[in-house]
């Protein structure tokens, strides 16, 4: 009995002491990641299920991501129905109860985040449109701080001993968004009102905090790719509003857009919608520097 | 970070104080920032200054207990080189499924099918899969209970329509039957403490009442057992390597023991970057049968297929398959086949498919056969098996 209990209590130990280390994120996209390190700091190792050079609507659930997941002590989602085609099928097999949803450990960053192009019916003769609305908010600098604000709480509900620790992180993220979104800000001045074209509906939001106007989108509708009476139609609004930009994602061929481009002399720019997108792009605040710069001097 | 943490240490209220100041301060001299954006910027430091989680200040619709139901129909035209009656047009399947949470201890998922029965052309519904599982059991646990398809290889627990090919390898369909291996039991997996690649081993036991030509349930107490082995290895960014095995036993028609050991391998390639545009999938799968009928008579067989997937544009899927198969009560019997499909999505949402098969058997003339399925899904549908 009493080698009973001394292996019983080598095995607690050792269970206990597999637990200890860094608070163990895993966030299912690079931006939630680099807000998360930098309000977690060294207290926290931060994992992603996407790169930021991959479409988020369509990860691979590989199995590999239920290890992460299934040791991970708190999970970030974009939420909404960004992930809705991998995400719970991934959180249901990693086993891991303290990441349900529900649980503590599970962070739905839009919580609060004021949602645009919200449908008033679901039809999906509409293409992939989503039901609680644009879901790619991240792309607002400003809802940078509502998503900072919930992995916030999430890592105080789980890590209340060092609230302190993560509320001043917290205060030197939203002072740093300020002080960027002025700059930032003030960079696209000059361009407010500038009529573009993308490639899908994913720009709403950094649309309308830096004062953009997309006149149409290369799919005809969201998930569709551009069938030729689509790209006609573009290139008569390009023509009719000098417009001078195209912008699409690295995960989208741009051969169609190319098509415009040449029938019309718009630049396609390939902008970043996350952190990693491109090598230069190591945090949320370059994913807006580079898209700005590249904006800005496409337009000029 | 650039924190000052000496500073911060001693005077954490202050600091803090400082900075939402600041922040606000700064804020404000946003000359471009209209009003509404100095209002959004008000209620976002007021939602900072909670510490729980923020109230969305939205209805966000589509908020319901109801569970996610989605319908996916299978509507199918057949030819076959021999017989009668040899062209066919049939819905051959429609699924329903109910999918949900059941409370923060289970989840649950039903999947009621109506088919038509090959012989009388009537339609009857059947209870597909209806099973629990749990997602809190600790040390990396899982229990499922209930019908399910059961965890040989890659093709039997995926549901037909996920499949890139119309019809089911002969090997599979000798042991396990149109159906496929689908019983009720229950099912427990343990995700292995293995850091270097995914390693689950699953072990099931069935009443072994399913339609599976291998297995029956018979009159006495006898289940039919399973074991499978998972393992997922990563190979790079873009490509994945599987292999698995599988070993099974139970009792057949004779009231004697049929003992099936399977391995399945399998690798993917997908860009990661353009993921939508190009795919490839080699998977292969190989079955050992050992059935004993009676004290002195007993038959072994073997069976394989292989096939690879090449998703050739977003839309477009072309598959080639190759089949062999030893009946499993005389293997001397082999049938050998060539299937070629070509498959068009549309959207995540319906899938046309083409398929034409050429088989091949030792004793019989060889014979030829076409489909094509028109796939089509409403509401909800979740994800299928990486």
């Amino acid at each position: 009995m009493k080698r009973f209990l001394l292996i019983f209590s080598s095995l607690l130990i050792i269970i206990s002491g597999a637990a200890a280390g860094p608070i163990k994120v895993v966030t299912t996209t690079m931006d939630m990641k680099s807000i998360a390190e930098m309000i977690g700091g060294n207290k926290v190792s931060v994992q992603s299920i996407a790169t930021g050079y991959q479409n988020p609507h369509f990860v691979d659930p590989k199995p590999s991501y239920i290890i992460s997941l299934s040791n991970a002590d708190l999970f970030v989602t974009v939420g909404l129905d960004l992930e809705t085609g991998w995400s719970p099928q991934l959180l249901t097999s990693s086993r891991n109860s303290k990441i349900q949803r529900g649980s503590p450990g599970y962070v739905d960053a839009s919580e609060g985040v004021f949602l645009l192009q919200v449908p008033s019916s679901v039809n999906r003769g509409e293409g992939d449109i989503h039901i609680y609305g644009n879901p790619h908010y991240w792309l607002d600098p400003l809802n940078g701080k509502v998503i900072a604000r919930n992995i916030t709480n999430g890592l105080e509900r789980i890590d209340p001993s060092n609230k302190s620790f993560y509320e001043g992180n917290l205060a030197i993220f939203i002072g740093k968004i300020d002080s960027k979104l002025r700059e930032w800000t003030a960079k696209m001045a000059p361009f407010k009102g500038s009529k573009i074209i993308a490639y899908h509906n994913e720009w709403v939001y950094f649309e309308t905090r830096f004062g953009l106007q997309i006149v149409d989108f290369m799919e005809p509708k969201p998930g569709i790719p551009p069938s030729p009476t689509q790209l006609v139609k573009v290139i008569k609004e390009v023509t009719a509003n000098k417009i001078k930009v195209i912008i699409s994602s690295p995960y989208f061929t741009t051969s169609s857009s190319d098509v415009v481009s040449h029938q019309t002399g718009a630049k396609v720019l390939i902008l970043a919608t996350s952190t990693g997108a491109f090598s230069n792009i190591k945090n949320y605040f370059d994913l807006f520097d580079y898209d700005i710069d590249q904006l800005v001097a496409a337009l000029k | 970070m650039n924190i000052q943490p000496a500073f911060k240490k001693k005077f954490p209220v202050l600091w803090l104080l400082f900075v939402i100041v600041f922040s606000n301060k700064a804020a404000a001299q946003i000359d471009s920032t209209s009003a509404a954006d100095s209002t959004l910027l008000k209620q976002i430091e007021l939602q900072m200054q909670t510490n729980n989680q923020t109230a969305p200040r939205q209805t966000r619709s589509g908020i319901s207990a109801n569970p996610d139901i989605g319908v996916v129909a299978d509507f199918r035209t057949s030819y076959i080189s021999q017989g009668k009656k040899n062209f066919d047009a049939y819905l051959d399947e429609t699924e329903i499924s109910f999918q949900s949470v059941v409370d923060p201890y289970i989840r649950a998922d039903f999947f009621v099918t109506f088919g038509r029965d090959p012989d009388t052309h009537k339609y009857g519904a059947s209870v597909e899969e209806a099973y629990l599982t749990t997602l809190t059991l600790p040390a990396k646990l899982q229990l499922k209970v209930g019908k399910f398809r059961e965890a040989v290889g890659k093709i039997n627990p995926m549901h037909p329509h996920a499949l890139p090919f119309i019809d089911l390898p002969n090997a599979y369909v000798n042991y396990f039957g149109e159906e496929g291996l689908n019983d009720e039991g229950a099912s427990l997996s343990w995700l292995l403490p293995n850091k270097a690649f995914y390693e689950e081993l699953i072990f099931q036991a069935t009443s072994g009442a399913s339609e599976s030509p291998t297995f029956h349930r018979g009159d006495n107490n006898r289940f039919v057992y399973l074991t499978h082995l998972k393992n997922s290895i990563t190979l790079s960014d873009n490509a994945t390597l599987e292999l698995g095995l599988t070993g099974i036993s139970g009792p057949n028609d004779s009231s004697r023991n049929t003992n099936i050991a399977a391995a399945d391998i399998t690798y993917k390639w997908k860009p990661i970057k353009l993921n939508t545009y190009k795919s490839l999938t080699w998977q292969s799968e190989f079955f050992y049968s050992n059935a004993k009928y009676s004290a002195n008579q007993m038959s072994n067989s073997f069976g394989l297929y292989s096939f690879v997937e090449y998703q050739i544009a977003k839309r477009w899927f072309l598959t080639g398959r190759y089949d062999y198969a030893q009946k499993p009560y005389d293997k001397n019997i082999v049938e050998q086949a060539y299937s070629l499909s070509a498959g068009w999505l549309a959207t995540e949402f319906q899938k046309i498919e083409f398929q034409g098969k050429l088989t091949n058997v030792n004793t019989l003339p060889g014979y030829n056969e076409f489909w094509l399925r028109w796939i089509f899904v409403i509401g909800a549908h979740g994800a299928h098996q990486y």
